[in-house]
């Protein structure tokens, strides 16, 4: 009886698993997940590491409340207002996408910040990370031009006026500076077409370059791993650990992972 | 052993260490992931309700402002809060040849140091204990970008009534009180938001890199050149950004134009 329930078992589970197997044996996905659900990371990581997955978090939660937001507003100069208002008042719970969408930005911006105010603190930048700190820095930097094409879009007062006060700032930069400001404008003024290259940034080409540089981002994080805290015992960059001094007679010296809270002991 | 070497082995020694003692990151380190991403969403989800129904004094803002009107003459040009500090260099840096630093200088200044902090600082300490350096320059950073983060929020954009009450000692720094043509003109030029963007005598504030107007009647344009400039700013002076006065009607236009002309820098 036994065996045959085990039998039984065995085939559903080579049921269960043929179409992970399939997906495996032709991309190697499945081993891939795993190694990046499985990868060791030092044990003495804390709170201050989930700056970074935060900092996801709230881009995924922009390019969600976008894709929403994208089916209902209409980028031209004389309907954007009104489409924003209708989002905000008449489509069912059009405030909440709206309102998440604007202050998920903000979220986003303060989290970039933090996390790469905690990678600095951390010296998280240092050998072999070099090159993941500038992909932060690029970030930070395309993330802030998606916060400023972004501010367009409600076209109202202080929007407009806070665009034309940008477009002129890019304008002062030398040599390409003028050049800069009538790409963004659209022409020698702000005009419809300005309205319209500002979405078309802020929707195409601006999320499709932030999500190659996270991707590439997170690709090196998997690569070299997590740094774990400058006071760590596994600190790459704090030395090796001094030995441990031999162990007392009638004394269980603590587990390295238990020593995490205070110092190291070892 | 050279520098590099060291850090090299410094690093093989890491992958080995947590090879040997570290944890799994499923489970462990994806439960304070997991977590933290649920209160990012619970933040973002609350200030959208805050907004919503203006708790907190409205706190976070209207839920929409007036429809952009291009041809407006009095407007708050201001940008999204973390551009703050950047809006307050630019009152910081008010004279006209200087502006090109706050809008240019400093941000890409900013951007190199950013971008070349990893091949400056090579050594392999990392305790903040034995990083003064560091430690110096994000309390720094902190502070200043807080505080002008700060003076940009509560930065007031001059109230046209407390400009009208400067007037008075224009005309008597530049001495055109006995041109009533000039005084009608510093008037309207006090009521009709210049100070937004020009600054005259200290008063207003400088945006969009517009001039100080002080001085403007000591470069001898001429009284007909100011209300054509007035008229069509952009037309005149291609790519200004400063925006149209024509409807405020002729009259007026030669009033400010006078008043613009009789101000030759003060004494």
């Amino acid at each position: 009886m036994a065996r045959k329930k085990s039998d039984r078992r065995r085939q559903l589970e080579r049921a269960a698993m043929y179409p992970l197997d399939w997906l495996e044996e032709r991309s190697g996905l499945v081993g891939g997940v795993r190694y990046f659900l499985f990868r060791k990371v030092p044990g003495d990581t804390n709170w201050f590491h989930t700056l970074g997955s935060a900092t996801l978090t709230a881009f995924l939660v922009q390019l969600v409340t976008g894709v929403i937001l994208a089916m209902y507003y209409k980028p031209d100069p004389k309907s954007a207002h009104a489409s924003i208002d209708h989002i905000t008042h008449e489509v069912t719970l059009g405030w909440l996408v709206r309102g998440m969408h604007k202050w998920g930005a903000s979220v986003f911006i303060i989290l970039m910040f933090m996390h790469m105010g905690r990678v600095f603190l951390f010296g998280a930048y240092k050998y072999p990370r070099e090159l993941n700190w500038i992909i932060g820095v690029l970030l930070l930097a395309t993330g802030l031009f998606e916060g400023l094409t972004g501010y367009l879009l409600p076209f109202d007062q202080t929007a407009y006026w806070a665009t034309v006060v940008a477009i002129n700032i890019n304008g002062t930069a030398p040599f390409v500076g003028p050049f800069l400001a009538s790409l963004l404008r659209g022409g020698a003024e702000i005009g419809p077409d300005t309205l319209a290259r500002f979405y078309s940034l802020h929707m195409l080409l601006i999320p499709g370059a932030l999500l190659g540089l996270i991707t590439l981002h997170l690709y090196l994080v998997i690569r070299l791993g997590v740094t774990s805290p400058p006071w760590s015992s596994e600190a790459a960059g704090s030395g090796r650990p001094p030995e441990p001094p031999p162990a007392q007679a009638g004394l269980v010296r603590p587990r390295p992972r238990a020593a995490v809270k205070g110092r190291p002991t070892e | 052993m050279s520098a590099l070497d060291d850090r090299r082995r410094r690093f093989t020694q890491y992958k080995e260490d947590v090879k040997k003692r570290g944890k799994p990151f499923y489970p462990y380190a994806m439960f304070h992931d997991t977590v933290m991403s649920l209160v990012v969403v619970c933040v973002i989800f609350l200030l959208a309700v805050v907004w919503r129904y203006g708790w907190f004094g409205d706190a976070l803002g209207p839920l929409n402002g007036p429809k952009a009107d291009p041809g407006t003459t009095s407007f708050v040009p201001r940008p999204d809060w973390y551009f703050y500090f950047l809006f307050y260099l630019l009152r910081i840096f008010k004279w006209p040849e200087s502006v090109i630093l706050a809008t240019v200088g400093i941000p890409t200044i900013l951007l190199i140091i950013l971008l070349a902090l990893p091949f400056v600082d090579l050594r392999t300490e990392r305790r903040l204990g034995r990083r003064p350096v560091a430690v110096v320059a994000a309390v720094l950073v902190v502070i200043s970008m807080g505080v002008l983060t700060y003076k940009g929020a509560t930065a007031k954009e001059a109230i046209a009534a407390e400009v009208k009450a400067a007037v008075p000692s224009w005309a008597k720094k530049e001495g055109f009180a006995g041109n009533k043509e000039a005084l009608a003109g510093a008037n309207l030029f006090a009521v009709s938001a210049c100070t937004n963007c020009h600054t005259y005598l200290g008063t207003g504030s400088s945006n969009l890199g517009a001039p100080d107007l002080s001085a403007e009647g000591a470069k001898g344009k001429g009284i007909q050149f100011q209300i054509s400039h007035l008229k069509c700013p952009s037309c005149v002076n291609s790519g200004s950004p400063m925006p149209a006065f024509a409807d405020l009607g002729q009259d007026n236009l030669k009033k400010l134009a006078t008043f613009l002309e009789a101000s030759k820098g003060g004494k």
